[in-house]
Parts: C-alpha cells; structure tokens; sequence
C-alpha cells in the first residue's frame, strides 16, 4: 500500500521520530544494568522480612503472600486476598523491578518503595498491622535483632526494617530478558519476528508510554486517552478514578501510572481491574483506548511475542 | 599589700580566660565549608534543573526517545534539596524564618514544575502518537476513499475525491499547526473538520472508521498541543533559578555576616589574647620576682637556722655551765656545809685550845716561880753568909724548907702545865686531823671508789660531832651487813653530812625530850642501797614534803636552803634519789636516800 506522496513528504519533511536509524543503542527502550550496590546483610535482612508472615496483624500474610517470586512477583488473582481475606481493591502488581518505577501503587500515590512499604502495612485490607507492634514483633525475635544490630547502627527501629525491605526489593530487577540482550548487541537473542514486533511496537505508538528503562513506569497516563474505556467496561469503581485520588484535579481523573511492560507475560490478568485475562486481551485494548487505532491480528501477535521477549532472569542469589 | 595584689592579677586572668571561653563559645563555628557545600550543591541543582528543563524541551522535539531523562533527576532533586535544606538550617540558625520561607517556596515550585512535567510528559506521549499516526491516518482514510472512488462514476466520484483533498487539507494544516506554534490555524481546522464530519454521514462504513480514527487524532493533537505548549511555556517560566538564586543570596549573606562576625570575634579573641599574654607576662615577672625572694628568704632563713643552731648550741653549753654551775654551787653549799662544820669543830677546839692556853697562862701568871726568885733574892743578899744565914736567921732558916715546898709546888706546876700543854696540843693535833679529814673531802670530783658505808657515816657523824654533843642528840645506829660498795664518796658524805645536820637542827627545839638520831642502812635488793636518818623533831608540813627540796627553801631563819636541794641534786647525779617523810608537824622526819651500787666484786 502506497504512501500518497503528499504524506509520505511531510513526513519526512517533518523528521518526524520514526524508527529509521535502528541501532540497539539509541533506543526508546533501555535495558536493565548489570551493576549491583545493594549492601548484602541488608539485603538478607529485608528478604527474610519480606517472606515474614508477623509483619501482617494476625501473622497469616507477608508479602510474599501477594508478591509471589516463584511467580512473576505477583499472583494469578485478579485481586488478592489481604489479612481478613477480603480482596484488594486493584490487581497485585509485580514487585520485580518495581525498584524501577518513579512512583509506586497504579495511582502513583507513594513516592518511594519506603512509602509504599508504611502504606501496605498499614492497610487495615492487606496486613492491616501498625509500626509499634511490627517493631517489636521483629525486636523480640534473638536472630533478627543480632541480624540488625549488625546492619545498622540502631538495630530494630521503624526506618530501618522499612530500609531493609526497600533495599531488598531494589534487588528485584530481571536482567538479561532476551530483548535486553538484543539491546545491548545480541542481534541474535530475539528472533526477526520478534524484532519485527519491536518494530510495530515502536510505529503503532505503544513506545510513546511504554518506554525507558522499565519499559513504562516513567510517567501517568489516562487509561482510554483515545476513547472512554471505563464506559465501555461498566461496573466504574472508586480505583477507577486513578491519580484523580491523589490530586482530586479533573486532569488525573482515570490517570494511572503506565505499568512496567518487563515479565509481562507472566503478571496476567492485566491492568489495575485485572479485566484482561490474556495479553492478547490487553493489546486490544490498549490500541483500542490508548492508540485509539486498529491493527491487524499479524501485528498484534508480532507485538505480542514481542512482549514475551522482554521476561528476564531472576537474580539467582536473591531467591 | 601582697596578697590582695596577687588576687587582683588572678582574678583579673580568671575573667580574662572566662571570657576567652565566652568568645570562643559564642563565636560561631561557622563554617565557610557548609557554605561552599550549599553553593556547590545549589549550582548542581541548577544545572540539573536545567537540563532536566532541556530534556524536556528534547522529548517535545523527539530527541529523546524515553522520559527517563525526565524521571531520573527527580530522585537526585530530591537528594540535593534535602542536603541544601539541611545545610541551610545549619547555617542560617538565626534567621531559621527567612530561610524556611525561601526554601519553602522553592520547594513548592519545584513541586508546582514536576507536576508540570509529570503533565508534559502524559500530553505530550499522547501528541507524538497522533502526530506521528496523523499522516498514516489520513493515508488510511484515502487509500479507502481511492479504492472506491475507481468503483463510482461521476458527481459520486467528485464528492469522494474532494472528501480525499479535504483530508489532506486538514493534514497539511494540522501539521503546520504543530510546528508552527499557532493558534490560528485552529478554528480553519475545526471548521474543516465539521465539514468532513458532516459529510461522513451519507459515506460507507469502510471509510467513516478510517475517517473518524483520522479526525479523532486531529482533535486530540489540537487538544494535546494546546496542553504541550501551554504546560512547556509554564514549565520554562517556572521561576526555579530565582528561587535558588534568593536561597544563595540568604546563603551569602549569612555567610558575609558570618565573616564579619568571625572578623570580630576574632579581634576580640586577638585583643584579650593579647591582654592576657601581658598579664602572663606580668605574672611571669612576678614569678621572677617572688623566686629571688623566696632565695632570699630561704638564704635567711638558713642564717637564722645556722644562728639558731648556733645559738642553740651556745644555750645549751651555757646551760651546761649553769648546770655545772649549779652543781658547783651544789657542791659547794655542800662544802660550805663541810667547811661550816669544819669551823665549828675547829672553833670548838679552839675552846679547849683557848681554856688550855688561859689556864696554862694563869698558871705561869701565879707561877710558885717568884718564890724561888725572891728566896734567890734572900741568898743573894746573904752570899757572904750564906751558911749562916740558912743556919741562923730566922728567915734563913725557914729558907731550906720552904725551897723545898717550891721545888714541889713547881713540880705540880710544871706537871699541870705540862698537862695543860698535852692537852693544847692534842687539841691542835685534833685541829689538824679536822681540817685533813675535810681535805680529804673537799674537790673531790665524781669518782666512785670502794668503801664501808659504816665508816663512812662515822665520819660524817664525826664532822657533826661537837654540834651533836653540844645538842646532846643520842645516835642510834641500826646497820645491816653491807659489803664494801662502789660509790662516789664525796657525794654521799655530803649528803650525809647534811641530812645529819639537818636532823639536828629539826630537834634543836626539842626543850625537854631526849633527842635521838636514827641512822639506819640497808641493802634494798642486791644494786640498791637505803640509807635512813631519821630525827624526832619538828617534822615537816605535808604541804612543804616536796618544796623543801627546791633550791633556796628553809624554815630556817638562818638557813641557806642549800642543804637539801644539794642533796636531792646529788642524789640525783649518783643515778639515785632522796626522799622526804613526815606525819607531821611534831612528829619527827625520815629522809631516805635510796642509792644504785655496786659491790666491789661485781666490777672485778
Ligand atoms: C494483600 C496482598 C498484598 C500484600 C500482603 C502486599 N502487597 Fe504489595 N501490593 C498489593 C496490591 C494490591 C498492590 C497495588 C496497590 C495499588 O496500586 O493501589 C501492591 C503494590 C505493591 C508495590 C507497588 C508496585 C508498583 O509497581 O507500583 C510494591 C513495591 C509492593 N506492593 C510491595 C509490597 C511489599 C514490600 C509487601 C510486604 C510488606 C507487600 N507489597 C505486601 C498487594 C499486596
Ligand atoms: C497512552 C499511553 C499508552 C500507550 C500508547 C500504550 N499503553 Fe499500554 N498501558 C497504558 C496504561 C496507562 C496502562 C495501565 C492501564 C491500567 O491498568 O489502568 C497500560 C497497560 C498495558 C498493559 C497491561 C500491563 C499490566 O501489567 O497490567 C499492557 C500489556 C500494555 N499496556 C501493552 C501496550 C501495548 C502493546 C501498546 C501498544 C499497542 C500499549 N500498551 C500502548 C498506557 C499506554
């Protein structure tokens, strides 16, 4: 199909930020460093809380709970379950590379792995626990107090076990998936047609959100920038509202923080209503809402296997 | 004078080093480094604003590809603001106010430009997209358009292929529109746009969904591009360099008065170093000072010893010699004694010297020798007639007779005379053995010898003889066996002799009673040796028992009060000692001399 010339012109005329010069180095997508500077009795302390069921109120859930490691850092529900069993109000994002995202929750809401860690804690629907008894739940136990008393200079206190979580989930980073292999010079590590979905990727717009080291997690965007997604799914919920929670600014009503696309093939069902079973599900809707553009199946598959190229390697030494 | 002077320069230093301390408190441990820090740190931040605002500006034109450039800084902002932050409370304690206020603006605009940016980024993903996509949209719509268009004849044609030029034409304007930067275009585009959606009505489904996906990412790059440009030109007039200019300036000029301050402070500092430097050097030279007098205190203070030693010594032989003195003087009351009792034994042999003498002379006064003289007168006259004379007269005849009476009487005479004479010179005989047996005591020095106590006291009795006679004093000796003693004679005599004397006179007044002396010696154990004299006499008052022994005591009127004391002095100097009983007034005294000795044999 022949581009009119007019078009075809302006375009160029325009440089506009097509994808002509494809040199793994200069692209919209970076891959994950390999350098580490994660102190590692810190690191030991904060997984060892992470997997610790007496961070909840009744000791029943940690945050391994929800955050499954075995299983893409997240869990197969569509809402998980907290410490009174009731279902969270959004799906459980992944904690792997969550350490890379600028703000953390689907809302942005929390700064910080820090601040994200007091507010899932405090959740009376997740762990529903308060600082004072986490503190001393952890200073009773002998190994944990030895454990800090050696990490940090003041042992057991509530910015030091927040610290050592934080520390533990910066550790949490998948390198080496076969698409960062391409990006830093394997030609060879993902295959033409999964190039050629980068490509379509790239031309459909996807990489306009979905860009950057996390590939997304860098920035908010309405969910259904080109058509009213909410509308059309029905059932609207307050989470729905998205950063409009936050800022109470008509702007950021149904405005979310554009996940991380890293390991997405594992973290289904997808978005923050867990309403796409599938990928397939999901890039749907997502040219339909956020490109407001139609593709063919070809594309959509291509884009798709695309996406599986981009599950990394759990650090070995953090399991 | 000298003390309140050195409190003055003491107290003086005290303060001076009080507020020494004071100054180096008060003055602020300003530190020019936290300064520097916070400029280094502002000017960082600065730049990273800046590029953080360039990147922007980069993302708008598509140079960036990923907002990470736009994400990164933030967790780096935020590091370097709370650093500033807490360096600028460090420093700026005193206008803590000015400080909280100007950093807190600041940070509200930088929070005011990430949200800015936070929108730019979300509008601007989106006004790519469209713009990107608009051409492939429009050449969707007219690739279908065509494609129809070759199946219609005519006015049906026409209409279709000017539908196909309006959507170029809206094209061709949309994408002026967004490099232009103008708002005029904008009703020119919506107005086409109304005409192609009125149209799109009577149009085939196949190409209103093209048109409508065509004409939707129209609306939304007017829309987004309004945004965009709106959010950029807010986010470059966001005044962040300001604010961080008024922190830097709030920094500077702490840090100027700082300096002033320190300036100050620092010529404090310099002026009571100063001060005290001279009061160390006052002090120093008063050290100097008081060390040359502490010599020369100290040299007089070792004079005065030496003198004092010197002294010492001279007092202590001028004691010596008031002691030998007084043992001299001792002795020589005691001798006095020996020599008082010399004389008088002396002057009462005189007596019998004197009676001897008178009477001899009374004897040759009334001589029976003038008889003879005048019978040899007789003869003389009668030499011629000598026998007749005797034969014949009267006288002559009494003449052989009474010759013969004369040569008796003369006989007698010469015999009393010749007694007389005996008895004259036994009595200077008895003179001689007095005065020798005195010698033989007198300078004796402190010399022990053997001797018999008894014949000892006999010769101190002896010397008292006359007295004892003249006082009729009976003596009693009561003398155990005691063997021949190692003893200072001289001493002992004196002592004897005066106790002796003394016990008589204490019965001197006795009118009519018997006047016994008792003299007893005894051998205590087998190195003391006790001597008694007691007398009956006037006794002595329990008051007096220890006074009579001090020198110059007497009851006596006539009494030289050396007696006793001597005694007591020189019991004292053999290594002994003499005490005095009474039971009173009237009933007699008992002095006990009690003696170390030693026997003869014991020394051999
Ligand atoms: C009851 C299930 C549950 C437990 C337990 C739980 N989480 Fe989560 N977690 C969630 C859900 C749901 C979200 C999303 C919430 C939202 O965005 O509002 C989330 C979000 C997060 C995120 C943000 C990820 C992102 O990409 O925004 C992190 C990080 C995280 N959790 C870490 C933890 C840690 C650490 C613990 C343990 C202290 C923990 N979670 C325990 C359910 C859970
Ligand atoms: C305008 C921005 C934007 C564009 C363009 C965009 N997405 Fe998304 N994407 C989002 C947002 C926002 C969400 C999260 C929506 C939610 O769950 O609330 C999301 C979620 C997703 C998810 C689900 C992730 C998860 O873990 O739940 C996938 C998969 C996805 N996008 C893929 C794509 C693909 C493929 C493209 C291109 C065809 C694309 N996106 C284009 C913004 C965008």
């Amino acid at each position: 199909m022949p581009m009119r010339p007019l078009s075809f012109s302006l375009a160029l005329l325009l440089a506009l930020p097509c994808p002509l010069d494809a040199s793994p180095r200069n692209e919209p997508i970076k891959p994950i460093s390999l350098t580490r500077t994660a102190d590692p009795a810190r690191t030991e302390l904060g997984s060892r809380l992470f997997h610790d069921v007496r961070l909840s109120a009744n000791n029943r859930v940690a945050c391994v709970s929800c955050h499954d490691l075995t299983h893409g850092g997240a869990d197969s529900r569509a809402h998980s379950l907290g410490i009174s069993g009731k279902p969270t109000a959004v799906n459980t994002p992944t904690v792997f590379n969550a350490a890379l995202n600028f703000r953390q929750f689907w809302n942005g809401r929390a700064d910080s792995l820090e601040a994200q860690i007091d507010a899932v804690i405090e959740n009376p629907d997740e762990m529903g626990s308060t600082w004072p008894d986490v503190v001393a739940k952890v200073a009773q136990d002998a190994s944990y107090k030895t454990g800090f008393t050696e990490a940090y200079p003041d042992g057991v206190t509530q910015a030091n076990i927040r610290n050592a979580i934080a520390t533990f989930e910066r550790t949490l980073l998948t390198p080496n998936s076969p698409f960062d292999r391409y990006l830093l010079g394997d030609t060879d590590a993902i295959s033409a047609d999964e190039k050629a979905g980068y490509l379509k990727f790239k031309q459909y717009g996807c990489v306009a959100c979905h860009q950057g080291v996390n590939i997304g997690g860098n920035m908010y965007q309405k969910f259904g920038v080109m058509g009213d997604y909410f509308k059309q799914r029905g059932n609207p919920t307050d989470a729905d509202l998205g950063r409009f929670l936050v800022t109470r600014d008509e702007e950021d009503r149904h405005v979310f923080k554009v996940p991380s696309l890293r390991n997405v093939a594992l973290t289904a069902p997808y978005f923050h209503d867990a309403s796409a079973k599938t990928l397939e599900d999901a890039v749907d809707v997502m040219f339909r809402y956020q490109l407001g553009r139609a593709a063919s199946p070809e594309d959509k598959g291509s884009i798709i296997r695309f996406l599986k190229t981009l599950t990394g390697v759990q650090e070995t030494s953090l399991q | 004078m000298k003390m309140p002077l050195q409190l003055r320069t003491a107290s003086l230093g005290l303060v001076f080093a009080a507020l020494l301390v004071f100054l180096y408190i008060k003055n602020p441990a300003y530190d020019a480094t936290a300064y520097f820090e916070s400029i280094a740190l502002l000017r960082q931040i600065k730049q990273l604003d800046a590029r953080w605002e360039l990147d922007a500006l980069k993302s708008k034109i598509g140079v960036n590809t990923s907002y990470d450039p736009l994400v990164n800084p933030l967790s780096e902002l935020d590091r370097l603001r709370e650093q500033v932050n807490r360096l600028g409370i460090q420093q700026l304690q005193g206008t803590a106010a000015d400080w909280n206020r100007s950093f807190g603006a600041y940070q509200d605009i930088t929070e005011h430009k990430t949200s800015l940016i936070e929108g730019f980024k979300t509008h601007n993903a989106v006004l790519r997209n469209s713009l990107a996509f608009l051409p492939t949209a429009a050449s969707d719509v007219q690739d279908a358009i065509y494609h129809l268009a070759h199946q219609e004849q005519g006015g049906k044609r026409e209409a279709l292929e000017h539908i196909a030029a309006q959507v170029d034409s809206v094209l061709l304007s949309s994408l002026v529109f967004s490099q232009a930067d103008t708002e005029g275009k904008v009703s020119e585009i919506i107005t086409e746009l109304d005409e192609l959606a009125a149209v799109s009505g009577s149009l085939p489904p196949a190409i209103v969904s093209g048109l409508e996906i065509f004409m939707a990412h129209v609306r939304t790059l007017i829309d987004e591009k309004k945004r965009v440009n709106g959010l950029l030109s807010g986010i470059t007039s966001v005044p962040v360099a300001a604010h961080i200019d008024d922190l830097e300036y709030l920094l500077s000029q702490e840090q100027q008065q700082a300096a002033a301050r320190t300036l100050q402070y620092r010529q404090y500092l310099l002026f009571l170093s100063a001060i005290l430097a001279g009061l160390l050097l006052y002090v120093a030279s008063r050290l100097v000072r008081s060390y040359a007098v502490i010599n020369r205190v100290n040299q007089q203070l070792q004079t005065a010893n030496d003198s004092l030693e010197q002294r010492v010594q001279e007092r202590t032989l001028e004691l010596q010699q008031a002691q030998g003195k007084l043992v001299d003087s001792a002795r020589q009351a005691g001798m006095a004694e020996i020599a008082t009792n010399v004389l008088h034994n002396v002057g009462n042999v005189l007596n019998s010297v004197n009676i001897s003498a008178e009477l001899t002379m009374r004897q040759v006064r009334t001589s029976k020798v003038q008889g003879l003289a005048r019978a040899m007168q007789m003869l003389n006259q009668h030499a011629t007639d000598l026998g007749d004379f005797i034969t014949h007269d009267d006288k002559g005849k009494l003449l052989p007779g009474y010759l013969n009476q004369l040569a008796e009487a003369l006989q007698t005479e010469q015999q009393s005379i010749l007694d007389e004479l005996g008895q004259l010179s036994r009595s200077v005989d008895h003179i001689k053995e007095i005065v020798s047996t005195q010698q033989a005591y007198a300078g004796a020095a402190n010399l022990v010898e053997p001797l018999q106590i008894g014949s000892l006291i006999e010769d101190a009795l002896r010397m008292n003889n006359s007295a004892l006679d003249r006082h009729q004093v009976t003596v009693v000796k009561q003398f155990s066996e005691v063997p021949v003693l190692l003893l200072d004679k001289h001493r002992l005599l004196l002592i004897l002799i005066n106790l002796i004397s003394n016990a008589k006179n204490a019965m001197a007044d006795l009118a009519e009673h018997a006047r016994t002396l008792t003299l007893s010696v005894t051998m205590v154990d087998t190195d003391t040796l006790q001597i008694g004299v007691q007398d009956d006499g006037e006794g002595i008052e329990p008051d007096n028992l220890t006074r009579i022994f001090t020198h110059g005591f007497s009851t006596r009127k006539d009494g030289h009060g050396f007696g006793l004391h001597s005694c007591a002095v020189a019991a004292m100097e053999m290594g002994g000692s003499l005490k005095a009983h009474s039971d009173g007034p009237g009933k007699g005294a008992l002095f006990t001399l009690a003696l170390p000795c030693q026997t003869e044999e014991s020394t051999l």
